[in-house]
């Protein structure tokens, strides 16, 4: 009750799905280096997205369209509402008011079970990692399978053990998480999170709790994720150098909108909007 | 319910005090020693007949004040009363003392607190001379004779020899003559020392325990005052008797409380208490 | 015949009936006048039944004297063995239940023992003799009274009482005799405080004897947590509900329980259950009792231990896709159980030390069995060895915590951010910190509020606590 706006923000229904994707279509040539088509329809599609926590407002009216296996890098600084836009993708928070279309299906008012379903499709990796410590490592790789996909315990295994050794922790796979170093606790997460075969994974900034020595093998994994698995990746971050490698289209925030978008080395290098500037000039 | 809150309550102080009493009372009470009632290592009693009191001018009675009609605390003023209490304000007044009481003790704390000293005067609680109990402390004359009785729900049909079987529980109050009548004479049966009387009736009413070990005249009285549906199913003929405890240290009291007793006895006093608890001279 | 004589109006008489006849059927005798009643001997084993020989006991003997004849004196005779040196004897002399002062002499002779009346006893009168300090044969046996008696007429032959069951010298009365002659001990008891408190024979024999009270003690507690524990996690998961009402009604159960005391609840339920008609045996209701109050502190510390586990865990869990239900199962409760370990064990202790509210209902547990012993003995020795029943269980599980609590400290200290990034807010360090933070932190007030409240009721386990002042 006390999260609820006092104000009632009115915002225009979804669009048709087809005229969506033409206006994406249209919308973001040349602002991402994946390749799209016409015709085809965004993986998600975020409309009008508002979202306040008690008189706050974090997040104003966001649009952005996501393109299947495209990495999207979300810059901003702290407070800009980017972890609150990710976390709004697979409803640990719930919108305000807006729209949030996977596939074209709106998942804003889904019921409990659609949620879940939902989250089987989209993967998050959290700042803090949130291993399950009760479990180890290959057993936090395996719970969401066997629970969750039902597969049984021989076939998760053999999945939680590639996966492992994808991040290269295979030999780490019996250790609890308490007896792993932050980094490695992180690999574990996305390797946790991989394992479920998303289509979409969302990377919550994944390196900001890390020692900076530590920071190098997670982006390692994630770059090797964005260059190999063809998943979508929406990465929350501040790792300047990760988003212009890696990233096809970097979008910035402040101030709960996004502000800026584009390929990475334009926005890098030709930042149209002054905050922007400001905030890349700092970051450097 | 209210009875027992209060119960409840003074049990704890009843217990610690007489932890404290029994654990000042010295290594030799245990020993089943031969000495019974000897009055050897007292301290000599003044010769003028003198004795000491807790308080000057006051006799200072300790007492379990849940045995009606011998001490009980009246419900509205909270005073003990009873014919105990009767008897200790004439034996006062037969000796030009005021008669105050200590908060109520549990039972098998009274012995020791006498033995201990220092708190009480006397404990005057229908307490049955013994051997046992005479080795800690001295008794006065008797001052009444008493019985023991069975008390088990009305219409049970349990008699001595039903209830002397492993099947039975009868309760006692702890430390009591029906206590020990009770190892004695219904070896088979478990036995149940409790601290109250009226947790023990009470528990017979509720099924708890089978019988109950007390004695006659308490056991007539609440009868016919609260416990209707208990009967007594054998009265037994023990002919103990009732005396008042007091320190060995204090020889001169125990004289002047003997000189009382037969003060109040001869001139009628006696009678008239009696006559005013039981209906009936004794 | 006697038996158409004994037929009086009262009672007692029918009752004395009925053992004569037993009398008569174990021996029949020619024809005497005299009936003996019965002999009892009083229990001298030290916190047990029996009546061990060779040591010192009261022998009670009774009989009543027959129409038309008047007691002058008796004799009582026991098998050789016993004796009556020493001893002191009790008279007592009822007409139906009054009293009847008459004076008499006792002479005591090996093993037999004479008393003279100073005036004859008229008939019908019930005459009981206590003979303090006597001691029956050593080896045991089987023992009828028997002896004579004095009436005008002359010597007569008395019946022969029922046997008294006399037991040999048990192992343990044999040590503790053994530790009677030591002069060591002898010295150690003469010191009052030692004496009281840690008399050796006493502490042997309290052993022995508490033994089965600390069986019930261990039974009840280990029945009860079980279904203490079950009921704890349904209040805690009812007190963490949606909805208002089941949570209402969590709050009720849990703070009734938690704010009455466990001696006022046993006291309600022992009393109040048979009132109403349910009538339970009362080690099942000794065990209802503690589960019912256990549930109540257990439901408040898994509670607390629920909302312990940071709100990342159930956003991992969740965005693997778990419902609600695995979550709690496979991640939170696990996390809980872990974590309340300790606390849980603790609270084990309280349930075990607080058995012993139970004897103030006639639960056969350790403080009762102590408390008659003490009662019977007048030491204080017999709440010692009670106490060290209790240390043998409590000690271990103390010990048992701080193994728990440190194993545990390691692990959450062997790295992971949850220590490092100081609570759950962490993971949404620019939103969420609201309803998350508050949530994490209500938890260790909460903790606060238990010991305080555990301190409060420590005044109300005096029981347990005196003997070990």
């Amino acid at each position: 009750m006390a999260r609820k706006s006092h104000e009632v923000i009115e915002v225009p229904d979804a669009l048709d799905a087809n005229k969506a994707a033409e206006i994406a279509f249209a919308h973001d040539q040349g602002l991402t280096s994946h390749a799209f088509t016409k015709g085809e329809h965004p993986i998600v599609r975020i409309e009008h997205l508002n979202k306040s926590f008690d008189e706050t407002k974090v997040l104003r009216d966001v649009n952005l369209d996501v393109w299947p296996g495209e990495v999207v890098v979300v810059l901003g600084p702290s407070g800009s509402g980017k972890s609150t836009m990710l976390r709004c993708i697979n409803l640990l928070e719930t919108p305000s008011a807006g729209h949030i279309l996977i596939h074209d299906n709106e998942i804003t008012h889904a019921s409990g079970s659609e949620v879940n379903k939902l989250r089987r499709d989209v993967g998050m990796v959290f700042q803090s990692f949130n291993l399950f410590p009760h479990l180890t490592a290959k057993e936090n790789v395996m719970i969401g399978q066997t629970k969750v996909l039902k597969k049984d315990k021989a076939e998760a295994e053999a999945e939680a053990m590639k996966q492992l050794e994808a991040v290269g922790l295979a030999d780490r796979a019996d250790f609890k998480p308490a007896q792993l170093s932050g980094g490695q606790q992180q690999r574990v997460a996305i390797a946790r999170a991989v394992a479920m075969h998303p289509e979409i994974i969302l990377f919550d900034e994944p390196t900001s709790a890390l020692d900076p020595e530590l920071v190098r093998g997670v982006l390692d994994v994630m770059r090797d994720l964005a260059e190999n698995s063809g998943m979508t990746m929406i990465v929350v971050t501040h790792e300047m150098g990760f988003a212009r490698d890696v990233a096809d289209r970097v979008v910035f925030m402040e101030g709960g909108v996004v502000v800026e978008q584009g390929l990475p080395a334009k926005v890098f290098d030709h930042p149209e909007n002054e905050r922007t500037a400001e905030f890349l000039g700092s970051i450097k | 319910m209210k009875n027992m809150n209060r119960r409840t309550f003074l049990e704890g102080l009843g217990l610690a005090a007489g932890t404290f009493s029994l654990a000042a009372c010295g290594g030799n009470s245990s020993d089943s020693g031969t000495d019974s009632g000897a009055k050897d290592d007292s301290a000599a009693p003044a010769d003028d007949g003198s004795y000491t009191l807790v308080e000057d001018g006051k006799l200072t009675v300790v007492a379990e004040l849940g045995f009606a009609p011998f001490e009980y605390m009246d419900e509205k003023t909270g005073e003990p009363e009873g014919f105990d209490v009767d008897f200790a304000k004439a034996l006062g007044e037969a000796m030009g003392l005021e008669t105050t009481y200590l908060p109520n003790q549990k039972f098998d704390t009274l012995v020791p607190t006498i033995k201990q000293g220092g708190k009480a005067d006397v404990a005057i609680a229908a307490i049955t001379i013994n051997d046992e109990r005479a080795e800690s402390i001295d008794f006065t004359d008797p001052y009444l004779d008493s019985n023991q009785s069975i008390v088990c729900r009305a219409g049970s049909g349990e008699t001595e020899e039903s209830l002397n079987d492993a099947s039975k529980t009868v309760c006692c109050q702890s430390g009591t003559t029906g206590d020990e009548w009770i190892s004695e004479n219904l070896s088979n049966a478990t036995k149940v020392p409790l601290d109250d009387v009226t947790a023990a009736l009470t528990g017979i009413q509720t099924g708890s325990y089978d019988a109950m070990v007390v004695d006659l005249p308490v056991s007539q009285y609440l009868i016919k005052q609260s416990f209707s549906d208990l009967e007594v199913v054998e009265e037994i003929p023990t002919g103990e008797q009732y005396g008042v405890c007091v320190s060995k240290d204090n020889p001169n009291l125990t004289a002047a409380l003997n000189e009382a007793i037969a003060k109040i006895k001869s001139d009628g006093t006696m009678d008239k208490i009696e006559t005013e608890w039981f209906g009936t001279t004794l | 015949m006697r038996r158409s004589q004994n037929k009086r109006t009262t009672r007692l008489l029918a009752a004395l009936a009925i053992a004569l006849v037993a009398v008569l059927a174990l021996v029949p005798t020619s024809a005497v006048a005299m009936t003996t009643n019965k002999a009892t001997a009083r229990p001298n084993e030290d916190g047990g039944s029996g009546v061990i020989g060779g040591m010192d006991t009261r022998l009670t003997w009774e009989g009543t004297v027959e129409d038309g004849e008047e007691l002058t004196a008796i004799t009582l005779s026991l098998p050789d063995g016993a004796t009556f040196d020493h001893s002191t004897t009790r008279v007592t002399v009822l007409e139906g239940l009054k009293r009847v002062e008459i004076g008499n002499s006792t002479t005591p002779s090996g093993s037999s023992i004479t008393v003279k009346f100073d005036e004859a006893i008229p008939a019908d009168s019930l005459v009981r003799l206590e003979i303090t300090d006597m001691q029956f044969p050593s080896e045991g046996g089987d023992y009828a009274v028997s002896g004579t008696y004095e009436t005008a007429d002359g010597t007569r032959q008395l019946a022969d009482s029922p046997t008294i069951a006399i037991i040999a010298n048990t192992p343990l009365q044999a040590a503790v005799n053994w530790l009677d002659e030591q002069p060591a001990v002898q010295a150690w008891n003469s010191v009052p405080f030692l004496g009281m408190f840690l008399k050796p024979q006493l502490l042997l024999t309290s052993f022995s004897s508490l033994f089965p009270g600390w069986l019930v003690c261990l039974a009840i507690v280990i029945a009860a947590y079980p279904f203490a524990i079950l009921l704890g996690m349904v209040f805690a998961l009812l007190k963490i509900s949606k909805y208002k009402v089941v949570r209402a009604i969590a709050i009720i159960y849990i703070n009734i329980l938690r704010g009455t005391p466990l001696f006022l609840q046993i006291y309600i339920m022992f009393f109040g259950l048979p009132m109403i008609g349910i009538n339970i045996d009362n080690n099942v209701l000794g065990v209802i009792v503690m589960a019912i109050n256990s549930s109540a502190y257990l439901a408040e510390i898994f509670r607390a231990g629920i909302e312990s586990i940071p709100v990342g865990q159930y956003e991992a869990a969740s965005s693997l896709g778990m419902t609600h239900m695995q979550t709690m199962t496979n991640i939170i409760i696990p996390q809980t159980v872990r974590r309340v370990l300790p606390t849980v064990t603790s609270d084990f202790i309280t349930a075990y030390k607080d058995t012993s509210l139970l004897s103030s209902v006639g639960v056969m547990e350790l403080m009762m069995f102590s408390k008659n012993l003490t009662t019977v003995s007048g030491n204080i020795t017999p709440y010692m060895a009670a106490a060290i029943f209790y240390l043998i269980v409590t000690l271990p599980l103390i010990k048992i915590v701080g193994i728990v609590e440190s194993n545990i400290a390691r692990s959450e200290r062997g790295g992971g951010p949850r220590p490092k990034r100081k609570g759950a807010s962490e993971a949404t360090a620019e939103s969420d910190l609201t309803n998350s933070a508050t949530a994490v932190h209500a938890e260790t007030a909460d903790k606060k509020l238990e010991d305080a409240l555990a301190g409060v009721f420590a005044p109300f386990r005096p029981q347990t606590q005196t003997p070990e002042v």
